[in-house]
């Protein structure tokens, strides 16, 4: 297939990119007009056209996308504040929408996420799915859920204003190499010091190799019209997750630990004093924000079934091995071969 | 019941927060409709503030809605034209600044805003911050004597990331005349001008320290004289931390402030040649206590720098349904505008 892929230089991007390129898709890659392709791997692959855009402007992504069969859709702002967010998240998405009806091609895949759930609506323990209840009250969650919230609507009403196939992929946490530390794990301090929060939660992980090849699965026909949630097998707890970090010698910041029902009671107190006595005008860090803080901490379950069956997807890698890979010298990115092999650490 | 003007908002990008707030809180205030090129980020401005309704298209939003006030928000290079159309079809206009590129585009503004009738505002909220309404009424109040000296500088890192630093997609105040140091040129001199309102000499070092193509102006040096009075003019992107500092000396005393950490010190004759220093410095040193337990209250409850602008607004709303000037007169965008231009003028003396 022609896939045009958006985000491609960034962190999933650039995997998805690799794995379309072993698949044998023809990859039209949208990278912003001052990335480095010399740091992409695959940027010299002959099935590889790099195409230059910024999202949030409108010209030439008609151009990009005509002759495409289908669009994989990862580019957003995860840094900034809520109108830059907005500008790198929604306008994007916004502009190739438009752009993709101008050209009559209505294939998108979007990378969604896992943020977009209510994680405060549902009770501690439900397994979540697909049809889980979706953020209510978005203005009280961070910038990247309200953006990310923003984008599956624009999305909805390309899917039904315009009969446009599409396929929702909403991602749990991606880690991978030079991504192993997670915001899941607790509330950052200073640069190497970290509240961890709780210990026992499950977290909803998918290493980034087995993401990405889940992603490009998804534009198959099955996945049409579909939404799927992409979480690995054997889900680790926080602490299982830190202690294997420090079994393959990854820097741990310091952690303060703080039991997670004691975190919850003081954020509600927190956020009560908030609504009642200063009108809700305050703004507190994340952590003091119940919101937030489930959306982080709460315990759950998380289901990949929908994923598995409609696109025939496995996640390949263990955590342990994940963590292997990630943690050795292994080119992760290269292109040409079936799957990378794994060299020895340091070789 | 309250009078309520009708009002819409055209450019819907990070600043029309600050207005949309206000907007849709303040009871003499109808908010009508807001207008932006993206469709998506109108829908969510107007279901964020209470918009009766959106508009990709301004010239269609001001004919069917007919506003009596609109703000424009947009990038400076359309101010003009859309100002005018609006003036044109009856509305007081509230700008975003700086107004226009040039000292001729805004003569021109307004001199179209007389010939209708109606007013032209430019937004120079940072004059209505707290501790400048209060250095002006010590002024006012002959506390400082007469003003010899009034210094304004901003201190902001703009080439270490954000919106001006974008490369992908370049901010278009790149292209002002003033490049960059235009997005604050309106701030540094509507400050200077509330204190020292004209100049007979103007000396202005425009530099570009961090190079490169993206940025005309990374820095600007400036010093205005009026009679024996001397203004500094002075933005910085290379000095730390963030600051936006306004020091007016006089012949008594001085008055200083940080509009992005407000704090008040005035140092002023309290008791005597001998006592004054001392008194002065207790009683600086509790007025900066003091400042910073507001400062982090106001961090908290979310009351950042623009808090200026919410009273402009409250006093500009007040003034148009009394039929009455608004706080920002024609002559004080004259006299900024002026002192800009005279700025700009100096580009590539030095």
């Amino acid at each position: 297939m022609k896939l045009l892929i958006t985000g491609a230089s960034g962190f999933l991007g650039n995997y998805v990119v690799a794995e379309a390129l072993r698949r044998g898709h023809q990859v039209r890659a949208v990278v912003r007009p001052s990335s480095n392709e010399k740091r992409l791997t695959w940027h010299n692959h002959p099935n590889i056209e790099l195409i230059r855009l910024d999202l949030r402007r409108k010209d030439g992504i008609v151009d990009a996308v005509r002759g495409m069969d289908a669009v994989i859709h990862l580019a957003a702002a995860k840094e900034g504040d809520f109108y830059t967010r907005f500008a790198g998240t929604v306008i994007a998405t916004e502009n190739l929408l438009d752009a993709m009806i101008a050209a009559g091609m209505l294939r998108l895949v979007d990378i969604s996420t896992f943020s977009v759930y209510d994680y405060q609506g549902l009770p501690s323990g439900t397994t979540i799915t697909e049809d889980s209840l979706i953020e209510s009250n978005p203005l009280e969650r961070d910038e990247y859920a309200q953006t990310k919230l923003l984008q599956e609507e624009l999305v909805r009403e390309f899917e039904q204003n315009h009969n446009a196939q599409v396929t929702i992929v909403r991602p749990g946490l991606i880690y991978g190499r030079d991504n192993l530390w997670s915001t899941l794990l607790g509330g950052k301090l200073t640069d190497n010091l970290w509240l961890r929060i709780g210990a026992y939660a499950t977290m909803p992980l998918t290493y980034v190799e087995n993401c990405a090849e889940a992603i490009v699965s998804a534009v198959c026909d099955e996945a049409i019209a579909q939404t799927l949630n992409i979480v690995d097998d054997n889900l680790p707890t926080q602490r299982s997750y830190v202690k294997k970090l420090k079994q393959h010698s990854y820097s741990i910041p310091r952690l303060i630990p703080v039991n997670w029902t004691l975190m919850r009671f003081i954020a509600w107190i927190m956020w009560t004093y908030n609504q009642l006595v200063l009108k809700g005008k305050a703004r507190l860090p994340g952590i003091f924000i119940p919101r937030v803080l489930d959306a982080r901490f709460k315990h759950f379950h998380f289901s990949n079934r929908s994923a598995k069956q409609i696109l025939n997807w496995q996640p390949k890698y263990s955590l342990d091995t994940a963590l292997e890979r990630s943690c050795s010298n292994v080119e992760l990115l290269e292109a040409s071969s079936k799957t990378p092999a794994l060299q020895p650490l340091g070789s | 019941m309250a009078t309520k003007l009708k009002s819409a908002v055209i450019g819907t990008g990070a600043i029309s927060k600050e207005h949309l707030s206000f907007l849709s809180e303040c009871d003499r205030v109808h908010l009508a409709s807001v207008c932006d090129l993206s469709k998506a980020s109108a829908s969510y401005a107007a279901q964020r503030f209470g918009a009766d309704s959106i508009y990709t298209d301004y010239r269609q939003m001001l004919d069917e809605i007919k506003p009596d006030v609109v703000h424009i928000l947009t990038p400076p290079h359309t101010h003009k034209l859309i100002a005018s159309n609006c003036l044109e079809a009856g509305a007081h206009v509230f700008c975003e600044k700086p107004i226009t590129p040039t000292y001729d585009e805004f003569q021109e503004l307004c001199a179209l805003a007389k010939s209708h009738n109606r007013w032209l505002i430019e937004n120079q909220n940072y004059c209505f911050n707290e501790t400048i309404l209060a250095i002006e009424k010590l002024v006012a109040d002959g506390v400082l004597g007469e003003i010899q000296e009034v210094s304004v500088t901003i201190a902001l890192p703009i080439r270490d990331g954000g919106v001006f630093a974008d490369e992908n997609l370049p901010n278009p105040i790149h292209k002002m005349p003033a490049g960059v140091i235009h997005d604050f040129i309106t701030h540094l001199c509507s400050l200077i001008v509330r204190f020292i309102p004209d100049f007979d000499r103007v000396s202005a070092a425009w530099s570009n320290h961090g190079g490169g193509d993206l940025f005309r102006y990374d820095d600007l040096d400036a010093i205005a004289i009026a009679g024996s009075a001397h203004a500094r003019i002075r933005f910085s992107a290379h000095t730390s931390p963030k600051a936006f500092n306004v020091i007016v000396r006089g012949s008594k005393g001085y008055a200083e402030t940080d509009l992005f950490q407000p704090y008040l010190r005035c140092v002023i004759p309290r008791a005597g040649e001998l006592l004054s220093p001392l008194i002065n410095h207790f009683v600086n040193g509790c007025d900066l206590v003091g400042a910073s337990f507001t400062n982090f209250r106001n961090k908290i409850m979310q009351k950042t720098p623009y808090e200026g602008m919410h009273r402009l607004l409250d006093q500009t709303y007040q003034a148009l349904i009394d039929g009455k000037a608004p706080p920002i007169s024609f002559a004080d965008m004259e006299r900024t505008n002026r002192l800009v231009n005279a700025l700009l003028s100096e580009a590539n003396r030095v």
